[in-house]
Parts: structure tokens; sequence; C-alpha cells
């Protein structure tokens, strides 16, 4: 286990322990991964973050990297859309272990430690998928401590594109408990139960005055294409429950599995004390001390593959000072993806 | 319109082609148009597109076209052994992400004054319609104009949609720009029993040099004639084999090529062409590959061994050492230009080896992304007109 580790996330911490931590990482990836070894050659020892290897986020679509000396038990895939390679990260039992406490220090940390129903927006068939695991149910799964039963309450059948409620099994749930945990991918939670629970009266009724904790991950930009913001989702998902709701957006990426970064009072994400936030600027590569440019996200978890230390294609902003919501650790601004363009030319693309 | 007959010349035989319209001004007013474009791509372009369309509309080029395919102009009163008269309708299936083969094409095909009807990829940008309505809103009126407006139609739709058919039923030739599967699904549409098919399917190319030949002009176009569209080019170089050559020159011309880059891509990639050049250079490293980014992480230079995977993303170039028989043993199937900057090309043992191949083009590299009215081993643009004997 990290001493990092054995305070809350978001208490101050001593930077030099992190890249220690870090530097043991590294050396433990070079000395067990060969494909990192030849991306990262040189052997000493970093003497700032900046300086720490680090892999791209798109490296895990086309190598599965591994680091010997773990117990490798399954992989772990990234959500893919229009038929794009999922990344691929494979899971080893001391880095789940450290993955699972930090998770569950940091969710503890948002909506308290007492146990509840986790009602799971996804389909029950997606945990059966034999040494695989899709990154919404491991998003999912990291609440599991906190939860006194698991229900997945999508209704079966449905189509992706339109997802909805297994209304009669909510009602049920309802029925027997006042507090509950709510996990959803962003646009699931909004098309499943933001936009549906005010159509229904009966479900609106049983909702009304009980204590919720939506916890959501994922990106907004089919939540844009609907004019959907913060407020308004918000708004939808809190309206008739009791004033201690909450709704808790936190970013996160399977290529860091096991550290999220929520959303603080005063609208910032902060890097808990396990792991790091750095800004490059994706042509030079050179570390941003304010000014937008590719997110790099640390943590000291990862003994499996070298996924401990990643260059996102997430554009984000480091923001200097304090903040008020007295949380410590690098506080920053997500800004979206790295924008896309068409790819021209002539072959099958 | 009415029609012309222009006659033209080889040792063999002399022909009169006709058109409707007269050569001459159908070219000047295309000139024109050259002169217009001179100022600057609309949005949908780049400037390297734009250069090229420029430097395709040269009217010595145009004519070339006639040239190449039935001979020298003449005003010789020989007696003729041919008539050729345009087929008819054309119908062009694009392909599905935006390249400058839909305008070449629109270009080639107006030459021969026959209606065209294209679909534009119904999931991308659409170059040729973007052309075609540039070249109706500048040019002066006149027959190019007029023919541009009334007898080109430039649509984007899906596969399914029920206007395939259509196109397919009225075109007495139709060209297809896709996948084999894209290709064979056209051919199945309902059509002439005497309209022609011309499948461009999927290809790939790439760049053979000898290293002790190469100049740094020649660096300098290996480099341009991969960045205009990296791979996802079907006549970009895929990879670079130094013909006869060692590793230690791969790793010469990979270095040479990244000091000649601000000659190559001045300024700076787009964020995502950066983000994939880091990804494509870590990617490369871990697969054994000696990679070096391009300035900006504009492109991935990886020298190595043939036997290496190919390293991800379109902005990578593996540049591989290997003896000419390795190079045609590795040939994919799909090839179609070889790209040469080689001390004797059309040395008999070279050509001879790759009449056995499938290659379809071999130029220097400098003519690599030349479109023209010989493509994938068809003759497609004489194709586009009928053959009346006289005797």
């Amino acid at each position: 286990m990290s001493t990092l580790m054995e305070k809350p996330p978001f208490d101050p911490r001593d930077d030099s322990l992190f890249l220690d931590e870090m530097n043991t990482l590294t050396r433990w990836h070079r000395e067990g991964c060969e494909p990192f070894r030849r991306m990262w050659p040189c052997e000493a020892p970093a003497k700032s973050l900046d300086a720490l290897p680090f892999v791209h986020v798109g490296v895990f679509k086309h190598l599965l990297l591994q680091t010997s000396g773990a117990a490798h038990q399954r992989t772990l895939l990234s959500s893919s859309t229009s038929g794009a390679q999922p990344s691929r990260i494979t899971l080893d039992d001391r880095s789940s272990t450290l993955q699972s406490a930090s998770s569950l220090s940091i969710l503890k940390a948002l909506v308290g430690n007492d146990l509840r129903p986790l009602l799971v927006l996804d389909d029950v068939a997606a945990l059966r998928q034999r040494g695989q695991v899709s990154a919404r149910i491991a998003a999912a799964m990291s609440l599991k401590p906190l939860a006194s039963e698991i229900q997945f309450i999508l209704a079966r059948g449905t189509p992706a594109a339109t997802p909805a409620l297994n209304v009669p099994l909510l009602l049920e749930i309802l029925s027997r408990h006042d507090r509950l945990l709510v996990y959803g991918f962003t646009s699931v939670l909004w098309q499943a139960w933001g936009e549906a629970t005010g159509r229904t009266p009966e479900l609106a009724a049983a909702l009304r005055g009980k204590t919720i904790h939506f916890v959501h991950s994922g990106g907004w930009k089919k939540l844009e294409s609907l004019r959907v913001d913060r407020s308004t989702f918000d708004a939808a998902l809190l309206s008739g429950l009791s004033h201690d709701s909450r709704v808790i957006d936190y970013y996160g990426l399977v290529e860091q599995v096991g550290v999220i970064f929520p959303l603080c009072s005063e609208g910032f994400r902060h890097a808990p004390r396990w792991s790091a936030v750095l800004v490059r600027d994706p042509y030079s590569l050179e570390t941003q001390p304010e000014e937008p440019g590719m997110l790099q996200l640390m943590n000291v978890l990862a003994w499996g593959a070298p996924y401990h230390n990643v260059l996102t294609e997430d554009m984000g902003r480091l923001i200097p000072g304090e903040c008020t919501c007295g949380w410590r650790g690098t506080r920053f601004e997500l800004l979206g993806r790295v924008p896309k363009a068409e790819v021209r030319g002539c072959a099958n693309v | 319109m009415s029609d012309h007959a222009h006659t033209f010349t080889t040792d063999r035989e002399t022909v009169s082609v006709i058109l409707p319209f007269e050569l001459d001004s159908w070219i000047a007013q295309w000139s024109s148009l050259r002169s217009r474009m001179i100022s600057g791509p609309p949005e949908e372009f780049t400037r390297d597109e734009w250069a090229y369309l420029l430097s395709f509309l040269d009217p010595h080029g145009l004519e070339d076209v006639f040239h190449q395919t039935f001979g020298r102009r003449t005003t010789d009163s020989a007696p003729l052994s041919s008539l050729y008269r345009p087929r008819g309708p054309a119908a062009i299936w694009l392909p599905n992400n935006a390249s400058l083969l839909g305008p070449l094409m629109l270009i080639l095909v107006s030459l021969t004054g026959s209606p065209v009807r294209a679909k534009a990829g119904s999931r991308a940008g659409d170059l040729a319609g973007a052309f075609h309505r540039y070249a109706v809103q500048h040019l002066a009126p006149g027959p190019l104009r007029e023919y541009l407006a009334s007898q080109v139609t430039i649509e984007q739709f899906s596969r399914d949609d029920p206007r395939n058919a259509e196109m397919s039923a009225r075109a007495a030739t139709r060209m297809i720009f896709g996948g084999d599967q894209a290709v064979r699904s056209v051919d199945l549409l309902p059509h002439e029993p005497s309209s022609r098919l011309f499948g461009f399917a999927d290809h790939r190319s790439e760049a053979w040099v000898h290293f002790d030949h190469l100049t740094d002009a020649d660096v300098v176009m290996l480099g341009r004639v991969f960045v205009i569209y990296g791979r996802a080019g079907c006549t970009s170089p895929a990879r670079v084999m130094i013909v006869d050559g060692s590793i230690d020159q791969a790793r010469a011309l990979r270095d040479r090529l990244i000091a000649l880059w601000p000659r190559i891509l001045p300024g700076k990639p787009p964020l995502h062409v950066a983000s994939q050049g880091i990804m494509g250079l870590q990617v490369a490293l871990g697969q054994g590959w000696e990679a070096q980014p391009a300035p900006n992480h504009s492109a991935v230079l990886a020298a190595g061994a043939i036997e290496l995977e190919e390293p991800p993303g379109f902005w990578a170039l593996p540049i591989i050492p290997a003896t000419f028989e390795q190079c045609l043993a590795t040939l994919p199937a799909n090839i179609q230009t070889v790209g040469h900057a080689l001390r004797d090309p059309h040395n008999a043992r070279y050509l001879t080896a790759i009449a056995r191949t499938p290659v379809k083009r071999y130029v220097p590299l400098a003519r690599m992304h030349h479109f023209g009215p010989v493509w994938d081993g068809w003759n497609f643009w004489k194709e586009l007109f009928e053959v009346v004997q006289i005797s």
C-alpha cells in the first residue's frame, strides 16, 4: 500500500514522496515491460514530475502492455465509439487492491460511509464477459463497497441509443429504501432517468423526498447535442428529492482506473494525494503552468502495466492557487477532447 | 453544343475525335479559371490540394490527356482509320473520405463533354461538389460554364439510396472508387449491357530509393508526397524501401527527412495529428522501430527491419532497408504505385520483375500523386469514347 493513501484523498501531501513512489514504479515497469523500456530507455530517476516517462493514451489501443512479475487477471476494455479499437488495460491483483482502495477513499469523501442500495444504469449482461470488463461496469463496481445490494435497472432489450428504466424494479426498490446510490454513464443517466422520471407520475411520486447520490462519468458530447447543460442536468435529476441529494460528476479514464477526479464545490477537479496532473503543449511537449494543453495523469497504483503515467487526449488547464473548497491537490479544468478532423485520402479508412 | 472534329496522329494511325466543343477554347476556359484560382482556395481545400488542382489544370497538361491517348494534334489531311465519339453519360461513385480524386475525375470527364452524375461519400466532406460550385461561380459565361451548370450533378447520399440504381441505369460508363465490396455492389446495380464499369478499389503505394542516389530535393519530394494525406492516401508512400541498403542508411534517411522537414511541412499540424504523432512514435518504439518524431510531432519517421510490424496511424512512415527481391516479395496485394528514386529505374531487371507483380504505376517520386487518363492499370479515359472503324 502506498503511504500516500494513509490519509484522506484531498489532504496536503509531500510532493517528494510522490516523486519517489513514481520513480520506483517507473523502474519496476522499465525492468518488466520491454515495449515501455524501448520507449523510454534512460534509466536515471527523474528529478521532477515532468521528467517522468509517460505513455500516450492511444498506445493502449495498439499494444497490450504487461509488466512481468504482476499477477495478471483480466483485461479492462475502454468504451469505444463507432467501431474504433478499444484500449486494453491488463488488471493484476496488487493494482486492483490499490485501485479499489483509491476509488473507495475518494468516493467516501463525496457520498459518506453508509451502505445503501447501488442502482446501476446498465444491463446485467455486461458483467458476463469472461476475462474482460467494460469501462462502464468497472466504474460502477468501484462503488460496490458502499452498496448494501446492487441492482441493474436498465430495462433489458431496449436499444442502446434509447436506454430506458426498468420502472417496476425501481418502484419496488423505492418502496423499501429512502437512501440510494445511483451510477450511470452521463448520457445514459440523462436519457434513462433525467428525462424519464418526470414523465411518469407514479415514479415522480415514489421518488419524492428520497435521498439519492447520483454518480456519473463520461463525456458531455451527446448532451451538448441535445442542448442539455450541467444545471439543467442536475436540476432534472434532483427534482423532488431531499436536500441531501447530490449529483457527482467525475472525470476518469480506463487508463487511470482507480483514480477519479470529481468536481469540487467551486467547479474544479482535484488530483488526490496519490495522483498528479500536468498539462503539456501538444507540439513541444513542454509542461504548461496555466495555458491549455493535453492533460497528463499519474498515479502510484498501476503495477501490472505502465498505465501509471498517461498522456491523455483530453484538453485541460491547471488552475493556480489554493481552492476555497478546502480540498488540496492540484486543481484543473477539463476543456474537452483534442478536436478531431476528417481523415482525407483515398485509401479505405 | 455543336460537335467539332479534332484530328490526332501517331506513327501508326490518324484518328478523328468528335467532341461537343472546340478543344482549344474548352482548355482556354479551364485555364481562365486557373487564373482566378491563384487568389487562394475556398475553405474546403487545403493549400496543398488547391496547388495540385492548379497544376492539374495547366493547359499543356490537359492537352496532354489527348496526346497521351490519341497522339499529337494535326491539321494534316491524312486518311483516318477511326472516329472516336463520347460514349455518353458517366456515373461516378466517389470514396467515403474526402480526396482530390473527385475534382480530378470531374475535370478529366469534362474533357469528353459527356454528362456526369457523381455521388460523393455520405460520411465525408465533398471536394468534388465544392470544386464544382467554385467553377460554376467563377467561370465567365460560356460553353464550359454552361456544361458544368447543366450537365454535371454532384450529390451526397448513402449507399442504400435508390438514386444509386438510377445513376447506374442511365450511365454509359460507371466509375467507382472504394473498397472491393463497394465495387461489387455497384456492379450489381441495374445497367445497360454496353455500360462499362471501372472499379478503382482500395490501394496502397510505396517508395523505392537508392540511398546514394538521393539528393536533398528527392528527400524533400519524398516527404511532400507522404504528408499530403499520410498513409491514408492510396498514392502516398506507406513505406520507403531502401533498395540494397543498410539500417545505417535507413537511420540516415530518417535524420535527413527530419532535418529537411521545415521545407516539407512548414508550421504546425492540426492538434489531432500532433497527438497521433506522439502515439505513433511510442508504439513504433515499443514495436522495435528506431523512430524519431518530425518537428511538432507532425509525423513519425521509423527506421527498422522488414520483419517489424508496421506502426499504426496515418502519419508514421517506416523506412526499411531491403534487397530488390525483398521489395518484390513483400509488396502488398493491393499495391498501386511504386514511386522511385533509383539510379537506373528503367533497368531491364527491374522492369521485367515489376511486370510480374500487381504494380499499376512505376513513376518518379514527384509523379506519385499524378492522376491521369490511365489509372489502376485501366486506360479508362479512352474507354469513355466509342470507336467507329473507318476503311
